[in-house]
């Protein structure tokens, strides 16, 4: 066995250990979104997974790299030709204990953590009426006070849930933190 | 006003407004790339069309959704409100939701969406799984 082999064995197996079944990690688009979607599909549909969770775990999904695409600090634009803009974060889905898990994580500037660590607490504080209820408000709310729709995506996540949301930050350099959303369903 | 008509695609739903008949319907998967773009000009001619119709027009949309996104849902409570807006001037406004009956989300989302719509009849439609 050669070095490369083993090298890359070992980070399979590393995903393995954590339940993961698929993941994807450095930029994103939504092409890529799209293409990723439809292979969890697939592979659910497979797997005869029940219809229900197949749909809360897309659902999940979509908010979850969408988020990425819009949000993460670590991007890049230009112009090849048409104006491109990619957006980096790692997306992982996987099982454990007999439930599915969707985890994204990103760079977020360490500015902007606070506003969105009270959002994560807030919404992870409600109770299933609670986060229903705040779905509501959001959906009535003028678009212009909420910024491209963050905090619904937030709570769609919490919604299709089956447990509590859980979600970390963890400093890093040049006034950047890393930001993960891990949510089972 | 000339009816619009859009094919579905693999993210977007196929679109039917005809507004000579005062039926419009919406139908598919909703999580297009680009929301604004996609519902901002039907929208836009929801509401240039709703003011001109006679007090005794009757209006109605069915949607037919199996998915949607956050900011799709965002983009249809908005299409919901100006319907709203019409039915509280006193045109009648009927919305069929339609929702696979073993589909939890729909069922939950269409009856989100009925509340506090006070001046729409508002159907809850179960289909039987396909």
């Amino acid at each position: 066995m050669g070095i490369l082999a083993e090298e890359y064995l070992s980070f399979k197996k590393v995903l393995q250990q954590k339940g993961i079944i698929f993941s994807f990690s450095g930029y994103v688009s939504e092409g890529i979104l799209f293409a990723l979607g439809d292979a969890l599909k697939q592979k659910m549909a497979l797997e005869e997974t029940d219809l229900n969770t197949t749909r809360k775990v897309f659902s999940v999904f979509v908010e979850q790299v969408q988020n990425i695409i819009r949000y993460s600090a670590d991007r890049v634009s230009g112009d090849i030709g048409k104006p491109v803009e990619l957006s980096s974060g790692m997306i992982a889905v996987g099982q454990e204990n007999g439930k599915f898990f969707v985890v994204c994580a990103n760079m977020v500037k360490q500015a902007d953590m606070e506003r969105l660590k009270e959002r994560l607490e807030h919404i992870k504080s409600l109770d299933r009426e609670g986060i229903k209820a705040f779905y509501k408000e959001k959906l009535r709310e003028d678009p212009e006070i909420e910024s491209k729709g963050a905090s619904i995506g937030l709570i769609e996540i919490a919604r299709r849930a089956s447990d509590p949301i859980e979600f970390d930050f963890m400093t890093v350099a040049d006034g950047h933190a890393f930001f993960c959303l891990k949510a089972f369903i | 006003m000339q009816t619009i008509s859009i094919a579905a695609s693999e993210r977007s739903p196929e679109v039917d407004f005809n507004f000579a008949e005062g039926v419009l319907k919406l139908k598919g998967e909703s999580y297009p790339e680009d929301v604004a773009s996609f519902y901002g000009p039907i929208l836009g001619a929801l509401d240039k069309w709703l003011p001109t119709l006679e007090a005794s027009a009757v209006v109605r949309l069915d949607i037919e959704l199996v998915y949607f996104n956050s900011s799709s849902a965002k983009a249809l409570m908005n299409l919901l409100l100006l319907l709203e807006k019409a039915g509280a001037a006193g045109k009648t406004v009927v919305v069929n939701w339609y929702f696979n009956s073993d589909d939890d989300t729909m069922q939950e989302f269409g009856e989100d969406f009925s509340e506090d719509l006070d001046h729409v009849q508002f159907n809850l439609c179960a289909v039987e799984g396909v």
